[in-house]
């Protein structure tokens, strides 16, 4: 579908940067309850394994594959989201954080997905493109439809004072519950796409950083509007090229401006910096958050900046 | 009057006890509160009326004792399903949901009354077809915007809940409970920091409310107001029942007095 006008390369950038915004709504589903998780890359990779062992071991097709794969991660999240329904913030987030590094341990010592060796050699999907932009624009259609709803504003009355929700009738457990299972549903799915795109994966794969990253997806872009993990996941993904780009720019400035002191150096400098691999990565990712808590906790995107930019037909509804 | 005519006991309380540590918030504490009345609760600080208030509403467990709604046992029901049964409440240190406009505070209040279950409710969410808004939201959109029109918040309806000055914050509360459409409403406090107009519009609303049928009861320190619009009162201190009666009866009991106000005050 896309041959034609994009590289091999920037689509598979697309593709994981499509990856990584399916993970950001899997954690946004239980955010918009107020349940901050840091285990929704141990949902990924119990949809990616449920799915690769369909598909390799037992030659099911990939579209079949997936479906189980999201379900799966559903099932395990509803068992993770009962002990959850009783614990919130930190204790939430080492819970969930516990949940991922049992699943890694499980993948790690679990022979038949290959243990330490890793999963290879699973079927290559040559759609995964277009499942993902399929995937995001469902997800976008679910979540633009349950926040005009009676059940999102509910979740939201459930993230600002749980107990005046439970009180006022809302079911919290349910709806907890529900939105912990949805969010695992959707990371399950996330998880089965990257394991076809990249046919390997091993225990370190859907690790503790993953989870941080999809974590920070939703904080930078704003965690209070279903634009937000899409903005997020999108400029977080955006990063790193446009400063390998920016460095490829740089190589074009002439030798004879920065052969001297200090040039040299600031050259040098800059030139490292905007290489942008592993652990640099992880320190501008770092610094962004701390910038983010400073001046924009809520997130780029929050459900107020939306209404200002709707203003002039809020104004002239209201008028 | 009214003590002539009461029928069934809309909430019955039998030796309801609660424990922080070795304190007795609640000691054994047994009382009636008939259909349609409004039923005060007062006492001084700490006398254990919001942890009533939060028994009643299971926000927090009883260690002992029974809590009778409308002739059924409800001590292990959830608070939501409490509030489905037909409780309600208002709170103290206003609870309100910050982000949310006036009008989506009220409607969270009417969701239990128009979804049954999680699933229709995001069945609905999801599945509507055409996407166009749900028959349910216009309905709970229309009684919200009854009911703001009946508290004086019409105009307020896109307002941010917490943009809202204190006294309209408390009308709004009252607003989301009684859009739950209650039996058995609990109020605490709720002239508190309202300036003595509002008081007296406040007045007006809860005899307005005890008038479409449900029961009130009132914990207040505002004492004109509890004495003006009370059928009875009942008198805690430390957690244990000092008086109950008529609000004449109250204001001249002896006991009552020395306890709640020190000697020398007249009532």
């Amino acid at each position: 579908m896309f041959e034609g006008f994009i590289d091999g390369y920037t689509k598979s950038l697309l593709i994981f940067a499509g990856i990584n915004v399916i993970a950001a709504y899997s954690f946004y589903v239980p955010f918009k309850t107020g349940q901050v998780s840091l285990g929704q890359a141990g949902f990924m990779a119990v949809g990616a394994y449920a799915s690769a062992i369909l598909t390799q071991k037992f030659g099911i097709p990939f579209a079949v594959a997936l479906i189980f794969g999201g379900l799966a991660a559903g099932v395990i999240g509803v068992v993770v989201g009962f002990p959850a329904l009783r614990i919130k913030g930190i204790y939430l987030l080492l819970l969930t954080l516990g949940f991922a590094e049992i699943v890694s341990v499980i993948a790690l010592s679990w022979d038949y997905v290959g243990g330490a060796q890793g999963f290879g050699r699973i079927p290559f999907n040559s759609l995964t493109l277009e499942y993902v932009i399929g995937i995001i624009v469902v997800l976008i259609v679910i979540f633009a439809r349950i926040e005009r709803s009676s059940l999102g504003r509910a979740m939201d009355s459930i993230h600002q004072d749980e107990t005046a929700a439970e009180v006022m009738g809302i079911d919290v457990v349910r709806i907890k519950l529900l939105a912990f299972g949805l969010g695992a549903v959707v990371a399950g799915l996330a998880g089965a796409l990257y394991a076809h795109q990249a046919t390997y994966m091993d225990s370190t794969t859907f690790n503790i950083m993953l989870g941080v990253e999809i974590l920070m997806f939703v904080v930078v872009g704003g965690g209070s509007t279903y634009w937000g993990p899409l903005l997020g996941a999108a400029v977080l993904n955006a990063i790193p090229e446009t400063l390998r780009a920016m460095r490829d720019w740089l190589e074009l400035v002439p030798v004879e401006w920065t052969n001297f002191y200090p040039m040299n150096r600031t050259y040098q400098f800059l030139y490292d910096f905007l290489d942008f691999e592993n652990a640099k990565r992880l320190i501008a990712f770092g610094i962004i958050l701390i910038l983010m808590m400073i001046f924009r906790p809520d997130g780029l995107l929050t459900r107020d900046s939306l209404r200002r930019l709707r203003l002039p037909r809020w104004k002239a509804r209201h008028a | 009057m009214r003590d002539a005519v009461a029928s069934a006991v809309c909430l019955g309380i039998e030796g309801l006890t609660k424990r922080f540590g070795g304190f007795y918030a609640l000691n054994e504490l047994s009382m009636e509160v008939a259909h349609g009345h409004i039923h005060a609760l007062i006492g001084p600080n700490g006398a254990g009326k919001t942890t009533f208030f939060n028994l009643v509403t299971g926000v927090l467990p009883a260690d002992s004792g029974r809590i009778v709604f409308n002739g059924q046992v409800v001590n292990d029901t959830r608070p939501s399903k409490r509030t489905i049964r037909g409780i309600a409440r208002t709170f103290q240190n206003i609870r309100l949901f910050p982000h949310l406009t006036v009008m989506e505070t009220v409607m969270i209040g009417a969701h239990c009354r128009t979804y049954s279950s999680v699933w229709k409710s995001f069945g609905k969410a999801v599945l509507q077809w055409p996407l166009t808004e749900a028959d349910e939201e216009r309905r709970m959109r229309a009684n919200a915007t009854e009911l703001l029109a009946f508290l004086g918040l019409a105009d307020k309806r896109e307002a941010k809940a917490s943009d809202l000055p204190y006294g309209e914050q408390r009308k709004l509360e009252l607003a989301r409970a009684l859009a739950t459409q209650p039996q058995l409403l609990l109020l605490d406090e709720p002239a508190a920091g309202m300036n003595p107009r509002e008081t007296e519009e406040l007045d007006d609303v809860i005899t307005r409310v005890r008038d479409r049928g449900v029961t009130i009861i009132l914990v207040e320190h505002d004492m004109r107001l509890v004495m003006g619009i009370s059928d009875r009162v009942t008198v805690l201190n430390f957690g244990t029942k000092i008086a109950e009666g008529t609000p004449e009866k109250i204001q001249n009991d002896p006991v009552v007095i020395e306890a709640y106000l020190g000697e020398d005050v007249q009532l």
